[in-house]
C-alpha cells in the first residue's frame, strides 16, 4: 500500500502536495511538498508511473502546460524543486486540460486549449515533448475540457459550451458529437465500452450510450446547485461519485445494465422507477467539491478536494455490502 | 502333540484338498508331500521345505520326541495312502455308472422316429378327406346364392318400375319426405342402367324429383312457411345433392343485408341522441328506439329460423352477430371521438345492451355476453380514455392561451389569469368527470354492473396516467425537457425564455395546487364513490396498484422543485445588477400574482421570528464595519477568520410553495452562481473593487426581498472573498468612497424606475 493513493493539492501558494494515505487507511500523511512556479489550473497523475504528473498553469496573463517529475526524497520535506519532464509550449490561447491514456502505457499525451487540440509524443528519457498532430477545433466553440477514451486509445471526447465532441487521434477528425449544453466534467466507464458520464451545471448528471446519442439512458438529479466534478468507478458497475458546489459529494449507483428497460419505463411510467439512485450524500464539505478521484488499488476509497484546499479520502464500503 | 487327535473334519477337508490337488493342472501338489515332513499345519504349503523342518525338529526335541513323531508320521502316510486308494476306487465306480446311462439313452431313442412317421401319415388321409368334402358340396352353395342375387334384383326392378308412380303419389300427398328417401335409393341404379333398360322410368322419376326440389325451395324461402317445415325442406335439399350451400349463402348474404340496415338505424339513433340534448329528447328516443327495436327482433327471428334450418350454420351466425355488436361498438366510438356526455354514452350502451340480450336468449351457445364483455370493455376504456384526455386538453389549453400570446392587453395579470383558469379547469374537470362517472358506476345495466370493478380500476388508472401526463406536460411547457424539443429554443430566443419564467410559476404553483387540493378531494370524491357501491369498489381503492395519491404528491413536489430550479438568473458578472434586480422585480411581480397574501404575511412573521438570522446578523455586520476601517489585507484575513468561526450555513434548504420562498431560493441560487463564477476568474484591483460595490449595493435590496438574511449576506460575503481570492491585488474600496458610490447609484435607480419601486413598497406596507 506504498502510495497506494497519492493525491496532489494546489493552494493559493503555488505548492503540489503529495499526499499518502497510511496503511491503515485512516491517516493522510503529507509526504512532500514541492514547490510550482505558477497558479494550477488543473493536474493530472500518469496512470502508469506514479511520480510523474502535468499541470496547467496561469502566469496571471498566459497559459502553460508542463510535463514533471517528483523528485527521489532524501527524508526532507522542505520544498524541493520538481524536475521538469517537458514543456508542453504549443499552446497560444488558454490550456485547459492535460490528459493521460487511462488505460496502460501510452507515450501521448493530448492537451487541449480553448481552441485548438494537440497530440504530444513524450519521450521522458530525452526529457522532451513533441507535437505530433495539432487541430483547431473550430472559432465557433470553446473547449472547456476533455476525457480520453480508456477502450480505445485513438479516440478523445472534448467538452464545448453547447455539445461533447469526440475526436479521432489518428486523423485528428471530429467523428461525431452530443448536443448537450454547459457541460463541467466527463468521464468514461471504465469497465464498460461506450457508456459516459456527463456533469452539467443545471440539469445534473447524464448517462449516455455513445451509440445512441440523441436521448441519455439515465438522468441523475446532480446537486441543488452547479454539479462540477463526476467520477466513474473503476471497479463497480453504475457506481457514480459527483461533487458540486453546494458543498457535497454525492455517491449514486445507476446500472445502466438493462438499459432498454430503463429508457422505456423513463418515458412512459416514472414510478416505475422506484429504486432512488442516490446511494449516499457526503456533506460535511465547509465549500464547493471541485475534485475528485478513485483510488486505482482499492476502487472503494475516494478522495475528494473541496476550495478550502481540504482532501477528504472516504471509503464506500458500507454502502457497496448493503446493496 | 496338537496333531496326536486330529477332529474328524479337518480330517475330510484333507482329503478333499488331496482329491483337488489331484485333478488340479498344477503337477507341483501332488509331489508336495513328503514322508519325512512333521506335523505343522504348514506341512501342506507349496514351500515346505523339508530339510529346514528336519533341523528345527532336531534341534528342538529329544530323541524321544523324535521317535515318537517318526510314529505319528509313519501312521499318518499310510493312513494317506488308505485315503488315496479309496478316492480312485470311488472315481471308478463314478466312471462305470455314467457309461451305463449312456448305453440305455442310446436303445431308448431308436424306436421313436417310426412312430413319428405313423403319425404323418394319419394327418395327411384326414386332411384328403376333408378336401373331398368340400368340392362335393361347392357346386350346390354356388346355385344357392346365384338364385338369392336374383330374387334381389327382381325386387329392385320392380320397385323402380313403379318409383315414378309412387313419387307423383307422394308429390300429391306433399309427402316430400318419402318421396325423396325413395329416389335417393333409387339412385344407383339409375346411375348403373339409366342409359339403357330403365330409361323411361328415369325420365319419368327425374321430372318427379325436379317439380320436388321445386317446391322444396320454394318452400325454404317463403317467410309464410313454418320453421318446421322450412328445415326439413332444407334436409331434403340436401339429401337431393342440391346445392343447399349455394342457398344457405344466399340466405345470409339476404341476413346481412338486413343487419347492414339495422347498423345504419343504430348510427341514426346515436346520432339522434346527440341532437336531441333538449327537451325532446325522450319523445326523440321513443320515437327512433321503436323501429330499431322492430328490426332487432326481425333480426332475432331470421337467426333463430336460420338456426333450426341450418344446424350447421351456429358459428356462421354466432359471428355475424359478434360482427353486429362490434359493429354498434364502433359507431359508438366513432361518436366518442366528438365529446359525448356519459349520459348519451351510457344510453348508447343500454341500447347495444338490449340488442345483445336478445339476441343470446336465440344463440346461447354464442356466448355472446363474453363476447360483448370483451368489447365493451375496450369500448369504455376508450371513452375513460378520451374523457381523461379532454381534460388534459382542457387544462393545458387553459395554459397554452398564455403561453401562445403573452403580449395580452392584461400582461400584468395574465399569469394570474392563467393559473385561475388552469385551477378551475383541473378541479370542475375532474369533478365533472368524476360525477359522470359515478352516474356511470351507479347504473345497474347488467353490462355495467359486471364491468363495475374494472371500471373502478379503470377510473384510478386514469386518474394516475391523467396526472402522469399532466406532469410531463408541465415540463415539457416549462422548456425542461429542452433536449427532447431542441427546436425550439433557438427559434424563440430570449423572448421565449422569459415567458417560459412566468409559466414555470404558474407551472409550479399549479403543481402544488394539485398536490395540496385537487388530489386529496378527487380521493375524497373517489372514495365516497367506493363506499357508494358497496364491496367491489372498496377492494378496487385497498388493492388499487395504480391510484397512489402519496405517490402523485410526491411527483409533483419534485416536478415543481425542478421548475424553480430551473429558474436561474443569467450569470454576467459585467452590468448585472441592474439586470439582476429587474430580473428580480419581475420575479416579485409574477410570484405575488401566484402565491396568496394570507401565506406572504404568515411566512413573514415567521421568519422575522427566526432566531438565526436575528443573532447571527449584527454580529457578522459588526465585524465587517470595523474592518472596513482598517487596513485592507488585514481585512481579508478577518473575513477569512470571522468564516471559520462563523458556523455553516445551510444555503440550500427545501423550497416552499410561498412567495418569499421562492424568490429567495432564486435570489440564493444567483448568487451561488455569482460566486462559482468569480472564482474561475482572475481579476484585477478594479474589477474586484466594482464587485465589492455591486455586492454592497445589493445588500440592502436583496434582504429585503428576501426571507433568509442570514444566507444571503453569508453568499454576498462569499463573492467578495472568492473576488478577493482571484484577485491580483486585492485592495478594497474604502468604506466612505462605497457609501458615496452606493447612494448615488440608489438615487439613479429610483429615478429611473420610481413608479414600480413605490407601487411594490406601497404594496408591501
Amino acid at each position: 500500500m506504498q502510495a497506494g493513493s497519492s493525491g496532489v493539492g494546489y493552494g493559493l501558494k503555488y505548492q503540489v502536495h503529495l499526499i499518502r494515505l497510511s496503511a491503515d487507511g485512516t491517516e493522510l500523511i503529507c509526504e512532500g511538498l514541492f514547490s510550482h512556479p505558477n497558479e494550477i489550473w488543473d493536474l493530472r497523475s500518469c496512470p502508469f508511473d506514479q511520480r510523474i504528473f502535468t499541470t496547467v498553469y496561469s502566469t496571471g496573463e498566459s497559459y502553460g502546460a508542463a510535463v514533471w517529475q517528483i523528485p527521489e526524497l532524501y527524508g526532507q520535506l522542505n520544498s524541493p524543486q520538481l524536475e521538469r519532464v517537458a514543456l508542453l509550449d504549443a499552446h497560444v490561447s488558454k490550456i485547459k486540460c492535460v490528459l493521460w491514456w487511462p488505460s496502460g502505457r501510452n507515450d501521448k499525451l493530448v492537451s487541449i486549449d480553448e481552441e485548438n487540440l494537440f497530440l504530444w509524443s513524450l519521450d521522458s528519457s530525452k526529457k522532451a515533448a513533441q507535437v505530433q498532430s495539432k487541430e483547431s477545433a473550430g472559432t465557433m466553440h470553446y473547449l472547456s475540457g476533455g476525457a480520453w477514451d480508456p477502450h480505445d486509445v485513438n479516440s478523445i471526447a472534448a467538452t464545448c459550451e453547447s455539445s461533447v465532441q469526440f475526436w479521432d487521434l489518428r486523423t485528428m477528425t471530429k467523428t461525431s458529437s452530443i448536443d448537450v449544453s454547459h457541460v463541467r466534467t466527463i468521464d468514461y466507464d471504465t469497465k464498460k465500452d461506450h457508456i459516459l458520464v456527463t456533469a452539467e451545471d443545471e440539469t445534473g448528471i447524464h448517462i449516455w450510450d455513445l451509440r445512441k446519442t440523441k436521448v441519455p439512458i439515465r438522468e441523475l438529479p446532480g446537486h441543488t446547485h452547479w454539479t462540477w466534478a463526476v467520477a466513474c468507478n473503476p471497479e463497480y458497475d453504475g457506481l457514480i461519485l459527483s461533487g458540486g458546489t453546494d458543498s457535497a459529494v454525492n455517491l449514486w449507483l445507476a446500472p445502466t445494465g438493462s438499459r432498454d428497460e430503463i429508457t422505456s419505463d423513463s418515458g412512459q411510467n416514472s414510478l416505475s422507477l422506484k429504486v432512488d439512485p442516490l446511494v449516499n450524500s457526503y456533506t460535511d464539505y465547509e465549500d464547493s467539491v471541485y475534485g475528485l478521484a478513485w483510488s486505482s488499488r482499492e476502487p472503494w476509497i475516494f478522495a475528494s478536494l473541496s476550495y478550502d484546499g481540504r482532501v477528504v479520502v472516504e471509503s464506500v464500503k458500507p454502502y457497496l455490502s448493503r446493496k | 502333540m496338537e496333531m496326536e487327535d486330529p477332529p474328524l473334519d479337518d480330517k475330510a477337508r484333507r482329503m478333499r484338498d488331496l482329491l483337488s490337488s489331484f485333478y488340479a493342472p498344477d503337477p507341483s501338489m501332488s509331489a508336495g508331500s513328503q514322508p519325512k515332513g512333521a506335523s505343522f499345519d504348514n506341512i501342506d504349503t507349496d514351500s515346505f521345505d523339508a530339510d529346514q523342518y528336519m533341523n528345527l525338529l532336531v534341534q528342538k526335541a529329544n530323541l524321544e520326541g523324535l521317535l515318537q513323531r517318526h510314529v505319528e508320521m509313519a501312521a499318518e502316510i499310510k493312513n494317506l495312502d488308505t485315503d488315496l486308494q479309496m478316492l480312485v476306487y470311488e472315481n471308478y465306480n463314478k466312471f462305470i455308472s455314467a457309461t451305463d446311462a449312456i448305453k440305455r439313452m442310446k436303445s431308448n431313442i431308436v424306436g421313436m422316429e417310426s412312430n413319428m412317421e405313423q403319425l404323418l401319415d394319419k394327418i395327411m388321409s384326414v386332411q384328403s378327406r376333408s378336401d373331398g368334402v368340400n368340392t362335393s358340396l361347392f357346386g350346390k352353395r354356388e346355385h344357392i346364392e346365384k338364385l338369392h342375387r336374383t330374387r334381389n334384383l327382381l325386387r329392385k326392378v320392380q320397385f323402380i318400375y313403379d318409383l315414378p308412380a309412387r313419387l307423383g303419389k307422394c308429390i300429391k300427398t306433399e309427402a316430400y319426405a318419402d318421396a325423396v328417401r325413395f329416389y335417393t335409393g333409387a339412385m344407383p341404379i339409375f346411375k348403373a342402367y339409366g342409359e339403357s333398360s330403365f330409361q323411361d322410368c328415369k325420365r319419368a322419376s327425374e321430372e318427379a324429383v325436379v317439380t320436388i326440389t321445386k317446391n322444396l325451395q320454394g318452400k325454404l324461402f317463403s317467410d309464410s312457411e313454418s320453421i318446421q317445415t322450412r328445415a326439413e325442406a332444407a334436409v331434403l335439399l340436401k339429401q337431393l345433392d342440391f346445392p343447399v350451400d349455394g342457398l344457405k349463402v344466399r340466405l345470409f348474404e339476404k341476413l346481412e343485408q338486413s343487419m347492414g340496415d339495422l347498423q345504419v338505424k343504430i348510427g341514426d339513433i346515436a346520432g339522434a341522441l346527440e341532437e336531441s340534448n333538449d327537451e325532446h329528447e325522450n319523445n326523440l328516443q321513443l320515437g327512433f328506439s321503436v323501429p330499431h327495436d322492430a328490426s332487432v327482433r326481425e333480426f332475432v327471428e331470421a337467426v333463430r329460423a336460420y338456426r333450426i334450418i341450418f344446424p350447421d350454420s351456429e358459428s356462421q351466425l354466432i359471428k355475424l352477430s359478434e360482427d353486429l355488436i362490434t359493429k354498434h361498438f364502433l359507431t359508438t366510438e366513432q361518436y366518442m371521438k366528438e365529446r359525448v356526455s356519459t349520459a348519451t354514452f351510457l344510453r348508447v350502451l343500454r341500447i347495444i345492451w338490449n340488442d345483445v340480450l336478445v339476441i343470446d336468449e336465440v344463440l346461447p351457445e354464442g356466448l355472446l355476453h363474453d363476447y360483448c364483455f370483451k368489447v365493451s370493455q375496450s369500448a369504455v376504456k376508450q371513452y375513460f380514455s378520451s374523457t381523461f384526455s379532454h381534460l388534459l386538453q382542457d387544462v393545458s389549453d387553459a395554459l397554452m392561451n398564455v403561453h401562445v400570446k403573452p403580449k395580452d392587453v392584461s400582461e400584468e395579470h395574465h399569469l394570474q389569469v392563467a393559473l385561475e383558469s388552469g385551477k378551475n379547469s383541473l378541479l370542475k374537470g375532474s369533478m365533472d368527470l368524476l360525477l359522470g362517472l359515478r352516474q356511470l358506476l351507479e347504473d345497474n345495466l347488467d353490462l355495467l354492473v359486471k364491468l363495475r370493478e374494472l371500471m373502478t380500476d379503470w377510473v384510478q388508472a386514469g386518474f394516475q396516467q391523467f396526472f402522469e401526463a399532466l406532469d410531463t406536460r408541465f415540463l415539457l411547457l416549462s422548456g425542461r425537457n429542452k433536449l427532447s424539443s431542441q427546436g425550439q429554443s433557438p427559434r424563440e430566443g430570449l423572448q421565449s425564455e422569459k415567458v417560459i419564467c412566468g409559466l414555470v410559476l404558474v407551472l409550479a404553483q399549479l403543481s402544488v395546487f394539485v398536490e395540496q387540493t385537487a388530489i386529496p378531494r378527487i380521493t375524497e370524491a373517489r372514495t365516497e364513490m367506493a363506499a357508494s357501491f358497496s364491496g367491489s369498489g372498496a377492494r378496487g381503492y385497498e388493492h388499487g396498484p395504480f391510484f397512489l395519491p402519496a405517490e402523485i404528491c410526491r411527483v409533483f413536489r419534485s416536478a415543481s422543485e425542478k421548475f424553480l430550479h430551473h429558474h436561474k438568473e443569467p450569470r454576467e458578472v459585467h452590468m448585472f445588477v441592474d439586470l439582476f434586480l429587474q430580473e428580480l422585480e419581475a420575479v416579485g411581480n409574477e410570484v405575488k400574482q401566484i402565491l396568496s397574501q394570507g401565506i406572504r404575511k404568515h411566512r413573514r412573521s415567521e421568519s422575522n421570528g427566526s432566531t438565526t438570522s436575528s443573532l447571527s446578523n449584527p454580529l457578522r455586520d459588526d465585524k465587517l464595519r470595523r474592518s472596513n476601517t482598517q487596513q485592507a489585507r488585514s481585512q481579508l484575513l478577518e473575513t477569512h477568520l470571522a468564516k471559520l468561526f462563523k458556523q455553516k450555513v445551510e444555503i440550500f434548504t427545501k423550497v416552499e410553495f410561498t412567495r418569499e420562498s421562492v424568490v429567495t431560493t432564486i435570489i440564493k441560487l444567483g448568487l451561488k452562481s455569482l460566486q462559482e463564477f468569480v472564482r474561475l476568474q482572475t481579476l484585477n484591483r478594479s474589477g474586484f473593487q466594482q464587485i465589492q460595490l455591486d455586492i454592497q449595493f445589493l445588500r440592502t435590496p436583496l434582504k429585503e426581498l428576501a426571507e433568509d438574511e442570514a444566507a444571503i449576506d453569508f453568499l454576498l460575503d462569499e463573492v467578495i472573498v472568492g473576488a478577493s481570492d482571484r484577485c491580483l491585488d486585492p485592495t478594497p474600496l474604502e468604506p466612505p468612497i462605497l457609501d458615496k458610490l452606493i447612494q448615488a447609484k440608489t438615487a439613479e435607480t429610483r429615478e429611473q424606475n420610481s413608479s414600480a419601486a413605490s407601487s411594490t413598497t406601497q404594496q408591501r406596507l
